[in-house]
């Protein structure tokens, strides 16, 4: 008995002490660490979404901002565009947000509202940041009720990516000023020659449409609602289904199945609305040649274009706001890291980096040309504020714009659906 | 009871030194295997209990996981009950539900039957056909089916040999939903498994009986088989129907997290997926999944409810 009871004493002693460094390992885990270190370097964590090409380029320019900072380690976090903010929602309102991150216009004012945002204002009159030569007004974009919640990397604008090889086999040229009318009567005469639909399914596109209502002097969005009326998004979505039954617009079941390719790269249509940097991404993904043509207009003047961008945010309860402003400047300014993040996510925003990177290929020479073209035209308007809860409109319209295309949906009721679930996207 | 009746008899320790050294090394035992699964206790308590209340809090509340819960009592409830893409959720659940589960069975009775019997390589066979239901829940097999069920794809080619041209499953609307059932019947290696060890427990002399009166292979199977593997079926059904209302891997990934096109397979939980993490409507989702909870429940006491009709236990066939 006095030996069972020895070895029993000792069982529950490794029990217990088996268990508490279970409890405790998760206890640790989930406090996570903190980001100083006793020889005061400090590491921060920086997030962004994007491909393997981004990935690859931004470690690089990452080691480049390391070898210059050695005091400040940088831990990197990517995922793609969708699962980065279902993981980043998740983070910030846990309290752990990564310190900066990629960040886009239409989620400013949304989590500006929750307080997840830090103003860099202040770290850039403490000398921390440089918000200077910022090229066409840029900056603005990353401006919210006087505070500067996010800094550009790369301003581009939504323009129409087409098939050279095809728009040269059909004879149609795309030109500066073209109208609405004549962009389909091009689609027309592509599918009559070439036996192919012209666009991918233009209709869908929030940031076009929003291109569409500037040219007829509304917007998509106002400070805090839609710019427009369920009768214009009616009149909207009932053209589209009606160019998709008559073929212009390519067969939404087919383009569903070639994702993550793009209706054109995969060839089922001879052009696609989108932002100009991504006709690099089709290069190298489709078998034809790729260019940038001019978005339709109205009235052979306005296309309603303005310059988005990219930016950098940083956590508004990071530990080291000073490191976070400094490596935002570094990521913006440094020449190094401009010539090797190139256009990759748009055109190169501040004037040292833009100066730094001289395209050598065809694409990225094109969508410089491209840029300067539409900026020496004198198009280009104010880019409109997106109230909080954009994001989640974008993903309905996209969603719904679909569900007409695809004849499951009546235009009318479909402009009903959206107008609904926006009011719940403001609300929320 | 046993013990408040001890109690007094405390004093007379000597009497009862033994009995009370008993106790004290059960009460030991106990303890150690409470310790033994405390970090499992620990786990459901705060992964699983805590997170559980939590949601049910919240399905009476409007949170979007910054600003702290408001109490808005049923108002998701009735929300719900009117949002149609909710109805159409339910109704595409409910599809995949009637359509695949059946499917599924039949097919995993059916193999059941076939590997019953004895013959060579029995193993082989039995391990080939469980196989899919080990790698079926894989992100990857989901880009399999949707590579197998694109335009132009295998199946899309083989229908086109028969004159059906669909264009591909993934894209269209009224077919995605069946590529998704198609999957689901795949892996229909479980239940067969639980088939074949409820044909394994059928007693041979019912069936040489039936043999010598005269009855056929179908008569058999419908008299013997049936009835006595029932307690097997009934548990079949219920596991299977349970699984298909919570299914979503296949359904996200074959939709690219999209649950479409045009919402054909948005099913319950892709639904809830999208209310909680991606539009940050967590009281929403949270009342979502607590009136999922209630249904599988209902569905559940229907079963048990309906077997006293057609499950035969073997006391009942004494």
């Amino acid at each position: 008995m006095g030996t069972s009871k020895n070895v029993e004493r000792r069982t529950i002693l490794k029990v217990a002490g088996a268990s508490a460094a279970t409890i405790g390992l998760g206890a640790t885990t989930a406090c996570g660490g903190d980001s100083g270190s006793g020889d005061g370097t400090v590491t921060l964590r920086y997030a962004w979404w994007g491909g393997e090409p981004r990935t690859i380029a931004m470690k690089k320019a990452i080691a480049v901002f390391e070898k210059k900072n050695p005091k400040i380690k940088i831990k990197p976090e990517f995922t793609d565009y969708a699962a980065f903010w279902e993981k980043f929602q998740t983070q910030a309102s846990g309290g752990n947000p990564p310190d900066v991150f990629q960040n886009a216009v239409g989620f400013l004012r949304k989590y500006d509202k929750r307080g997840i945002l830090l103003d860099l204002k202040a770290q850039a009159d403490a000398g921390n940041l440089d918000l200077e030569n910022f090229r066409n007004g840029v900056l603005a974009n990353g401006q919210v009720d006087a505070k500067q919640l996010g800094v550009p990397v790369g301003a581009n604008t939504m323009a129409l990516v087409i098939d050279l090889k095809a728009f040269k086999k059909a004879g149609v040229e795309a030109k500066m000023g073209w109208t609405w009318d004549e962009y389909f009567d091009a689609l027309q005469t592509i599918q009559d020659k070439l036996k192919i639909a012209g666009d991918t399914g233009y209709f869908g596109i929030m940031y076009l449409y929003d291109l569409y209502l500037r040219q007829n002097g509304k917007a998509f969005f106002t400070d805090s609602d839609l710019g427009f009326t369920e009768d214009d998004l009616t009149q909207w979505w009932t053209d589209g289904y009606k160019r998709v039954k008559s073929g212009l617009v390519a067969d939404p079941k087919k383009i569903e199945q070639v994702y993550p390719k793009s209706g054109l790269s995969a060839g089922l249509a001879a052009s696609e609305f989108t932002w100009d940097n991504f006709s690099i991404r089709y290069e190298g993904e489709g078998e034809s040649d790729y260019g940038l043509a001019p978005i339709p207009t109205t009235d052979g003047k306005q296309t309603g274009q303005y310059l988005g961008s990219l930016m950098l945010s940083a956590f508004s309860g990071t530990k080291h706001p000073k490191e976070a402003a400094q490596f935002i400047s570094f990521m913006v300014h440094d020449p190094e890291v401009g010539k090797i993040m190139g256009y990759d996510r748009g055109i190169l925003s501040t004037t040292e980096q833009y100066d730094a990177f001289q395209p050598t290929d065809a694409q990225n020479k094109g969508v410089k040309a491209y840029e300067e073209e539409v900026a020496k035209a004198g198009v280009l308007g104010k880019i409109t504020p997106h109230p909080s809860g954009a994001d989640v409109i974008e993903a309905a319209f996209l969603r719904i714009g679909g569900e007409v295309s695809q004849g499951k949906t009546k235009p009318a009721d479909a402009a009903k659906a959206l107008f609904s679930e926006a009011k719940a996207a403001f609300a929320g | 009871m046993t013990l408040v009746k001890e109690a007094p008899a405390r004093p007379a320790k000597k009497r009862s030194a033994a009995p009370a050294a008993g106790r004290r090394g059960r009460r030991r035992e106990n303890l150690v295997g409470y310790l033994f699964m405390s970090p499992w206790i620990a786990g459901f308590l705060v992964l699983t209990a805590g997170p559980m209340i939590a949601s049910l809090y919240y399905a009476f509340t409007r949170y979007n996981l910054f600003t702290p819960p408001q109490w808005v009592g049923f108002d998701n409830f009735t929300t719900m009950f009117q949002d149609p893409r909710w109805q159409k959720s339910v109704e595409v659940t409910l599809k995949y539900v009637v359509v695949a589960t059946p499917l599924k069975l039949l097919l995993a009775l059916g193999v059941a039957l076939l590997l019953a019997q004895k013959r060579r390589g029995q193993g082989l066979y039995r391990a080939a056909f469980y196989m899919p239901s080990l790698i079926g829940a894989s992100v990857s097999v989901g880009f399999v089916w949707r590579a197998l069920f694109s335009d132009d794809a295998i199946v899309d080619r083989t229908q086109k040999v028969f004159g059906m041209d669909v264009g591909g499953w993934i894209g269209n609307p009224d077919y995605v939903l069946y590529a998704l059932v198609a999957l689901s019947i795949w892996q229909f290696g479980a239940p067969m498994v639980i088939f074949l060890a409820g044909l394994k427990q059928v007693p041979q002399e019912l069936y040489e009986a039936a043999e010598m009166d005269g009855a056929g292979p179908l008569r058999r199977f419908w008299n013997i088989t049936l009835p006595m593997i029932s307690p097997v079926l009934f548990f079949n059904v219920l596991l299977e129907s349970i699984h298909a209302f919570q299914v979503f891997g296949s359904a996200y990934v074959v939709s690219n997290t999209q649950c479409g096109p045009a919402d054909a397979t948005l099913v319950y939980t892709c639904y809830l997926y999208q209310k909680g993490f991606k539009e940050a409507q967590m009281g929403f989702a949270s009342a979502m999944a607590w009136t999922l909870v209630v249904a599988v429940a209902l569905v559940t006491a229907v079963l048990f409810w309906s077997q006293k009709k057609w499950v035969h236990y073997e006391e009942a066939a004494k």
